[in-house]
Parts: C-alpha cells; sequence; structure tokens
C-alpha cells in the first residue's frame, strides 16, 4: 500500500533504476535496428521518455524490459515508415566496412553477416536480434513484436535460411532426416 | 523419445531449452552428421551477430539516456506548461471580461460594469499564482484590514468565510482603473479543495448603477453589489445558489446594520 509522498518517491526511484538497469540493453538492440550510434541513441532516449510519461500505466510487477523493448520498437517502426517516406533510408552500400579476417570454412565473414543483417525484411530483423544478441526467451520476444511463438520461431527460421544464404556459406548437407 | 525437429534445434543453439530436451538433442546431434552441421552454423551466425552488436551495451551510458535526469527534464517542462496554461487562462480571463464590456448593449460600459471586467480580470490573474496569490497574508487580518481600510478611505472588515468552508488567504491592493484615481482591495479565499474566490472591493463614491448585478464568465460567476459606501464583486467558480449564500455573509460582515434581503435582489 502507498502512503505518503516518501512512499511514491520509493516507487519512482525504483522504477527508475529498472528503467536504468535496461538502458544498456536498449542501446545494443537499437545501435542493431539503426547501425547508427545517434539515431540509436535519439530512439533510446524518446523511449525512455514514453515510458516516464506513461508509468502511470504500468503496473510495477510487469515486466518493465519487454514493456520497454515494446515502446523501443514501435518508435522504430515509426521512424522507419516516416524516414521511407522521405526516401531518406540508409544505403546498404554506405554502411561502414567491418575488419574482415579471410574467408575461412567455418568462419562467417563479420562485414558480410553485418549487410545479410540490412536486407532482411524488418520484422525478421527484429525477431532475430531479440533472440540472437539479446539471447531473450522466445516466450518474452514473442510478448513484445506481439505475435504467438511459432510465428516468431518460423520468423527466426526465415532469417537463419537467409542469412546462411546471403554469406554464402557452403550449402549443407539436406537434412532429410531431421523431424 | 522426443522427436528431434529443426525447431528444436534452433531452441537448442538459443539456450531456450531445458534439461531433458538439451541432453536428447545433445544424444541426437552425436549420431546425425547433418544436425550437428546445421547447429554449428546457427552457432556461428549467432556468434557473429553477438561480435557485431554486443559492444554497444557495454558502452558508457551517455548523460542524456539517465532516467532519472529524464524524469527531472519531464517534471520542469511538465511545469511549464503548467505555467503556460494558467497564463493562457489568465489571458482568456481577461479577453472574456474585455468581450462583455464590448458586448453589443448600445452606449459605453457603465462604470460598475467596468468594475465588474476589473474584478473578473484581477481574479483569473490572482487566483492562478501559487506563491505571490496575496500581497499580504490572511492571517495578519488586523493590519490588512487596517491597511486597506486607510488606502480605500473607508472602513473595512475582512469578512470570516469560514462558515461556507473557506479559508481566508489575503488580500492586496489593486488599481481600479474604471474610477480616476481609483483604488481595489482583493481579498483571496480558498476552499478545501483549492478552488479559490476572490472580493473586489471599491469605495461606492461616484459608481451608479443597479445594487445588484450577476453575469457568468465561462466557469466563473462575478456577482456585483453596492450599497452607499462600497461596492464589491464575488468571483468564483461556485455554484450560483453557494455564491448566493457567501454573498449574504459577505454582505452582512461589510455592512453591519445593513438588510441583507437587499442581495436577494435580482
Amino acid at each position: 500500500m502507498l502512503e505518503g509522498p516518501s512512499a511514491i518517491r520509493a516507487v519512482l526511484d525504483q522504477f527508475l533504476d529498472q528503467l536504468e538497469s535496461c538502458v544498456p540493453a536498449l542501446r545494443r538492440y537499437a545501435r542493431a535496428l539503426t547501425r547508427n550510434v545517434d539515431l540509436a541513441d535519439d530512439l533510446v532516449q524518446d523511449c525512455l521518455e514514453r515510458a516516464l510519461a506513461k508509468r502511470g500505466l504500468f503496473r510495477p510487477t510487469g515486466p518493465v524490459r519487454a514493456w520497454l523493448f515494446t515502446i523501443l520498437l514501435n518508435l522504430h517502426r515509426n521512424a522507419r515508415r516516416s524516414s521511407l517516406r522521405r526516401g531518406t533510408e540508409v544505403d546498404i552500400d554506405d554502411l561502414p566496412e567491418m575488419a574482415t579476417p579471410a574467408p575461412q570454412p567455418g568462419h562467417i565473414a563479420l562485414a558480410e553477416m553485418a549487410r545479410a543483417i540490412e536486407t532482411l525484411p524488418p520484422e525478421q530483423k527484429e525477431a532475430l536480434l531479440l533472440v540472437a544478441l539479446e539471447g531473450l526467451p522466445y516466450q518474452e520476444a514473442a510478448d513484445i513484436l506481439q505475435i504467438p511463438i511459432g510465428t516468431l520461431m518460423s520468423r527466426l527460421g526465415r532469417a537463419r535460411a537467409a542469412l546462411r544464404l546471403a554469406t554464402g556459406t557452403p550449402s549443407e548437407p539436406h537434412l532429410r532426416t531431421v523431424k | 523419445m522426443t522427436p528431434i525437429t529443426r525447431d528444436m534445434l534452433m531452441a537448442y543453439c538459443d539456450g531456450q531449452l531445458g534439461d531433458a530436451d538439451r541432453s536428447a538433442v545433445e544424444t541426437h546431434l552425436a549420431a546425425n552428421p547433418d544436425a550437428m552441421a546445421e547447429v554449428a552454423l546457427i552457432q556461428r551466425q549467432n556468434h557473429a551477430i553477438q561480435t557485431l552488436f554486443a559492444p554497444a551495451g557495454a558502452e558508457p551510458v551517455p548523460a542524456r539516456l539517465k532516467p532519472a535526469r529524464l524524469a527531472e527534464a519531464q517534471k520542469s517542462r511538465r511545469w511549464q506548461t503548467l505555467q503556460r496554461a494558467a497564463m493562457i487562462t489568465a489571458l482568456l480571463g481577461i479577453g472574456m471580461a474585455a468581450g462583455w464590456l464590448l458586448r453589443p448593449s448600445g452606449g459605453s460600459p457603465q462604470l460598475y460594469d467596468r468594475l465588474i471586467a476589473d474584478a473578473v480580470s484581477a481574479h483569473t490573474v490572482y487566483v492562478a499564482e501559487n506563491r505571490h496569490a496575496v500581497e499580504v497574508a490572511g492571517d495578519d487580518s488586523e493590519h490588512l484590514s487596517t491597511w486597506l481600510s486607510n488606502r480605500l478611505a473607508t472602513n473595512l472588515a475582512m469578512p470570516d468565510l469560514s462558515a461556507q468552508g473557506l479559508t481566508f488567504l489575503g488580500g492586496r491592493l489593486l488599481p481600479a482603473p474604471a474610477i480616476p484615481g481609483g483604488r481595489a482591495a482583493q481579498l483571496m479565499y480558498e476552499d478545501r479543495g483549492g478552488e479559490r474566490l476572490t472580493l473586489y472591493i471599491t469605495p461606492a463614491q461616484g459608481v451608479d448603477g443597479p445594487d445588484y448585478e450577476k453575469i457568468a464568465f465561462g466557469a466563473d460567476t462575478a456577482l456585483y453589489w453596492a450599497n452607499t459606501l462600497i461596492t464589491c464583486t464575488i468571483v468564483g467558480n461556485e455554484q450560483p445558489e453557494t455564491l448566493q449564500a457567501i454573498a449574504n455573509t459577505v454582505f452582512a460582515q461589510l455592512s453591519p446594520g445593513q438588510a441583507a434581503e437587499r442581495v436577494y435582489r435580482g
């Protein structure tokens, strides 16, 4: 039960701490989505401001992290839509080159991988990064994206197949026995 | 034994499996080089993604992304917005009063009309003030009474409206632009909900017109009355009946000896 201003203050401080603990992950995810330091931090700032403004609507017991990722993604999608309308999408060829070790069997060239991720449809990229980069449980990632877990897994499967093709990994032996 | 699907291999790579499923997959992998190759590829992809993007999460967080700081900034912005809203309300109040003065009634506004308009403007400006709502606080009621009585050259008691649930906040001296060289006293009261009511009192000398007038300005109502000594305009957003009851009390205290029934007219 809340009693008086000091209790309210404590709840706010706790909320601020929860936000703060999520900031590194939000930055990392935003950076991977946008491939731009400033855009990514703008996105995180917008996300935090939105969360602060909406904190009255938030149940303190719920998962703050998933809620923040959902806000961030919505902001990112809105920004992407309006930048598509303005036609200022970043060209893949303009992306910075990564130090590329000579491709060896069993290695995936990082630059190639970075470009391949850029070519993924947005919904596959969003899903893949939540799982492969953020290491979130499938259920939480599905909740963030507001899709069923089966849809999440099929997006992940398609994203990985596309990356395999784009990174020129030698074709795998066909998996017919797997069922 | 659980059949090992492609989704399970993926879930295995993503660390999503429980102990039982994980060891089942590992047993399967040991016997199936194809599945092993698939798993190795997904793991290499995951590793590449982490190598590319994970470092961003280890960078020091810039100050502009500190939640506590953002919360502070938001709070001060909200204050500014509130203050701006209060200012706009004040301007609107003044606008309404001015508009009412210029209402198409023929002829120039009467002096008492302008007193009412000034009362409404002063009300709108000062009830929005937090720290400077009054010039002299109500707890020094005696001094306030002496001071304002001297300035207005009339004997002015500070009405006690505690029976109506109103606390006396204090008062200030204002120009009464409607009267040449005129002065007015504004007294402010506040109810338990923080809603404020003001009295705008001037000497009655030279003021013609009706003894009683009631006008609604948006959410506020102005109730004007005059006797031989003073005019008083009560402005507040109370219900008309409540305001009427307050007016009776004010009248009784400001004009002891005069019949309170006069306020009922109109």
